[in-house]
């Protein structure tokens, strides 16, 4: 309990101390001549990040049996900068949503290099974990790659899934493994000497043609005798183990947010439901030293996003994306009504057809949606980062969304356009439960006396607008902090005049609180904070709060789900 | 520990941080300029005191039991198995290590609450034939002290019941193979074993002071040591997932054994028809599972059938509501219904029936005047094995509780 309380503490003082860095305070300013930063600089040498791995089964305890009754902080994301978003770093660069990212750009995704040379696999190491069948060996150029094959209840699934993830995950944001189709043909395959299975004994001895023909029993065996794979390349740089959900790591100097404090992890709730990646775990999850810029820096990749679309596990798993490995509440109702308590999962219709696995959009609920297991920084996830996430979901059009289901290359035709009718249903709902969920006011500018913005929920066709907005204007002094009303100004569109007396010397600031009235939504007349400086050219954005520190709202309703 | 450390590391910082701002307070001209500044200077100030992650007890302690459950290579283990049915919770024991990359050598022992004691090597051969066989040897020894009987048919009392022991060195080997690696089994098998009887320990009489051995009245077998050659030969079609823990599948086989008794007096042969089905309901949340199990006999010309070797029925295992081994005679019928209702993947609830006759002709094995319980029961499971099952059975001769480390079929 002492620990608790401590870990608490410390965690509001480590936050208090990075918002002192970035608040006013005697000597220093609100807002910097660089804000807001682009990018989150890494300027540190990180060459003596040692490996490391979290044990797999204290990760899973921990988070089915210690998170869920951790109430969540209820501190906004600490990796922001002061415009609300997340700057461009070794975690996360922004894609869609922020920048015009075309079809093509999409469907090519994280793939910068050429696709592996089937002529020849040269089996070189055992696969260690995931429950679909895989292995890892060099193509016919000599590169390493990491194959996977569609189990036989899953044919062209289980190796599409992956493929259409990583492009989904590479278009919002996150560092993704270069991932392919191609074929594996036991006759063209060797086996290195020196690769080993780990055997029943607990010895290393080296991997036989018998123990190939066996991984390959379990594999969907095409009528030529070849084998659909999925090829993940072997990622640049020293891999030292995985990320974890929280705290950093103690051996990257640049690693300044606790990690259940980055906005980009918090969100992997929202992404996951969308395409229902159920396992964030950290081992599924890579770090991996790189040099940039002349030192080396920590780069950190969201390694296997292939339990996705419903695929992960086997066909019998049916609970999956409806409920954790362990929820106390559900089990209980069950118990206590000899099973008479059911869960959607076990009514829910799913579409027909083996190339597409456990996934529908009619049922879809994306608050209720869970993954095998909580993390901490899902947990922490508030209604302003799924507002975030949301917007990004939303970015993606429906032509995107086909062409990236289209590189599954299924046989199907029909299981690709459900597949990707799915993900639009999704999103949808995604963008119909967060975007209004929040002051959903965005964009906004001030020219010509003038304030002018966005409402996402309204561009989004998913709420009415507004009877009204309301704007209250302030003088702020970037050295205190502090805040002088002028006055207020109404309008019935999404510009409102400024009102008279706003200063005109260069290097002023002024704070604006945009709220809405007149809304179904009780959360539109909470105000948003922006903040304007005036520059030689005009008044330039350099702050926004849509929703500062605050009682965790989502996290609370999930928890009281659980 | 981590938290604790967490603590230290973000209230250092903390600190660390705050400090560098009340100093640069108090010295506007190193105050920072940009956010750039801000940053690059909190990463020095941790630059300062890099630390390796290291990995907390917690940690450890879990990386030892994973390792202990998915390591095959296990060495030292618990071994819960009882050295004859109904001598009550057992513990112990086993040793394992591995000949080579596919075979085991087990080592073990167990005692339970009633004296019963075990111990046996078991050397198994999982991949024979091209992954198609699998090959069990197994010899040791066992002892039960206090073994009931309660008379031969259904018209016997719970107060009827008698206690022997017997003393039994055996060994056996067992190969099963599945020709197509599928759903077709085969398996066939020979043990050799002696039986020395021996008065029965407990609170209930020994069955030497209830029958008289070597008279007309007493029981075949009473008082007689016999060695057994014991052949058998199973086909059937199996397609659960695994034995040990299946949600969906079906066992289907017919066993057939012989029992010679090298005096040629306690010969006898044993037909055993075995129909095990899962049928998931509701995505496999719901799973009603049946089991048959029909056992005939029949002795050898001018042998008998010693009574202890009669099918019987009653136990944890079969008709849970009643003792071990309470009714006993040359044939056997057992009906067994569970629905089972999936609490989470870990963890199963059922609700059950067991009903069953033992008769002394076939033709009587019908579905009249069934002995029956009903109860409700708990397991832990893996994917492929019940770790852990308790059963609460009610018949009319009371309460069983039943623990157990295996399905009940």
């Amino acid at each position: 309990m002492r620990t608790k309380i401590l870990a608490t503490v410390s965690l509001v003082l480590f936050a208090g101390a990075i918002a002192e860095l970035g608040s006013p305070s005697a000597a220093s300013s609100h807002f910097y001549r660089d804000d807001p930063i682009p990018r989150e600089p890494a300027p540190q040498d990180a060459g003596a990040a040692a490996a490391s791995q979290l044990d797999l089964m204290y990760e899973l305890s921990y988070n089915l049996f210690a998170l869920p009754g951790r109430k969540p902080s209820g501190l906004r994301a600490q990796n922001l900068n002061t415009i609300d978003e997340v700057p461009d770093s070794s975690w996360f660069t922004n894609r869609i949503g922020t920048r015009a990212v075309s079809i093509d750009e999409i469907v090519r995704g994280p793939n910068a290099g050429a696709p592996p040379d089937p002529s020849l696999w040269v089996i070189s190491r055992e696969k260690t974990s995931g429950s679909h069948p895989g292995i890892t060996a060099r193509d016919a150029n000599g590169e390493t790659w990491f194959l996977e094959f569609d189990p036989p209840y899953y044919p062209n699934a289980a190796t599409a899934a992956p493929v259409m993830a990583t492009k989904f995950f590479w278009a919002l944001g996150y560092n993704q493994v270069e991932s392919f189709l191609t074929t594996f043909d036991p006759k063209r395959m060797t086996i290195d000497p020196k690769a080993t299975f780990l055997r029943p004994n607990g010895k290393r001895t080296p991997i036989t043609r018998g123990d190939i023909e066996e991984l390959l029993e379990h594999a969907a065996r095409r009528p030529d005798g070849t084998y659909r794979v999925f090829a993940g390349r072997l990622v640049p740089g020293r891999i030292i183990g995985n990320f974890r959900y929280q705290g950093t790591r103690p051996d990257d100097p640049n690693d300044l947010v606790p990690h259940e404090h980055r906005r980009e992890l918090r969100a992997l709730y929202v992404f996951g439901a969308w395409t229902n990646v159920t396992d964030f775990k950290a081992e599924n999850t890579l770090d991996t030293i790189l040099n940039e810029n002349g030192h080396a820096i920590v780069k950190h990749y969201l390694q296997d996003v292939g339990s996705s679309f419903g695929v992960c596990n086997d066909i019998y798993t049916w609970d999956v994306s409806w409920e954790h490995f362990y929820q106390g509440s559900t089990m209980a109702k069950r118990l206590a009504s000899f099973g008479f308590a059911l869960s959607p999962w076990q009514t829910v219709k799913y579409s027909e057809g083996p190339e597409i696995g456990k996934f529908e959009g009619d049922r879809f609920d994306p608050r209720k949606w869970r993954g095998h297991t909580p993390n901490a920084a899902i947990i922490e996830m508030r209604d302003d980062d799924a507002f975030w996430a949301a917007r990004r979901v939303a970015a993606f059009s429906n032509d995107m969304i086909r062409a990236i289901v289209h590189t599954g290359e299924f046989s199907d035709p029909a299981a690709e356009k459900a597949i990707a009718d799915i993900m639009i249903k999704r999103r949808d709902k995604i963008v119909q439960t967060y975007l209004p969920a929040v002051n959903p006011i965005i964009a906004p500018r001030l020219e010509n006396n003038r304030l002018s913005f966005e409402n996402a929920a309204v561009t989004a066709d998913v709420a009415k607008a507004p009877a009204g907005y309301r704007a209250s204007w302030f003088l702020f002094d970037n050295t205190t902090g502090e805040s002088r009303p002028l006055s207020d100004t109404t309008s019935v569109t999404t510009a409102i005049d400024a009102p008279r007396g706003l200063p005109t010397a260069v290097d002023s600031f002024i704070k604006i609180e945009i709220a809405a009235d007149g809304s179904e939504h009780d959360a539109w007349r909470r105000p948003i904070h922006t903040y304007f400086r005036l520059a030689s050219d005009g008044w330039k954005l350099v702050g926004l709060e849509r929703m500062p520190d605050g009682p965790a709202e989502l996290g609370a309703r999930r928890r009281a789900a659980h | 520990m981590r938290l604790n450390r967490l603590f230290g590391f973000c209230t250092s910082l903390a600190f660390v941080i705050a400090g560098a701002n009340t100093a640069i307070a108090q010295q506007p001209e190193s105050a920072p300029d940009s956010r750039q500044t801000i940053i690059v200077n909190a990463a020095d100030e941790k630059a300062r005191s890099l630390r390796p992650y290291e990995v907390t007890i917690a940690e450890k302690v879990f990386d030892r039991i994973e390792k202990g459950l998915s390591d095959q290579a296990v060495t030292w283990h618990p071994f819960l198995e009882n050295a004859f049915r109904g001598g009550g919770f057992a513990a112990g024991a086993g040793y394992m290590f591995h000949p080579s990359a596919y075979t085991s050598l087990d080592v073990r022992g167990s005692y339970s609450i009633r004296s019963y004691k075990l111990g046996e090597a078991e050397f198994r051969s999982r991949r024979l034939f091209d992954r198609r066989a699998e090959l069990t040897v197994l010899g040791g020894w066992r002892d039960a002290t206090e073994v009931g009987f309660y008379g031969i048919g259904m018209n016997t009392s719970a107060g009827d019941r008698g206690n022997y022991g017997f003393e039994q060195p055996f060994g056996s080997a067992l190969l099963t193979i599945r020709p197509t690696r599928r759903w077709l089994m085969v398996r066939g098998g020979f043990e050799a074993s002696r039986w020395d009887l021996k008065s029965g320990q407990g609170t209930a009489p020994s069955l030497d002071q209830i029958y008289r051995p070597a008279s007309p009245a007493s029981l075949p077998g009473l008082g007689t040591t016999a060695t057994y050659l014991h052949t058998q030969a199973t086909a059937g079609f199996d397609w659960r997932p695994a034995s040990g823990y299946a949600r969906r599948g079906g066992f289907y086989a017919v066993t057939g054994h012989d029992y010679g008794d090298r005096d040629n007096a306690l010969g006898f042969r044993r037909v055993d028809y075995e129909v095990i089905q899962h049928i998931p309901i509701l995505r496999e949340s719901w799973v009603v599972s049946l089991h048959g199990l029909a056992k005939t006999t029949w002795a050898k010309s001018d042998q008998d059938i010693p009574f202890y070797l009669l099918p019987s029925l009653g136990g944890g295992s079969n008709l849970r509501g009643f003792a071990s081994h309470r009714f006993s005679d040359r044939h056997s019928l057992l009906l067994q219904a569970e629905w089972r209702i999936m609490a989470n993947r870990f963890f199963d609830s059922a609700v059950f029936y067991d009903a069953g006759k033992v008769a002394a002709r076939t033709s009587d094995l019908d579905l009249n005047h069934l002995k029956s319980d009903y109860g409700f029961g708990v397991r832990f499971h893996a994917p492929m094995v019940t770790v852990f099952r308790v059963d609460v059975a009610r018949s009319n001769e009371g309460t069983q509780l039943v623990f157990a480390a295996s399905p009940v079929f």
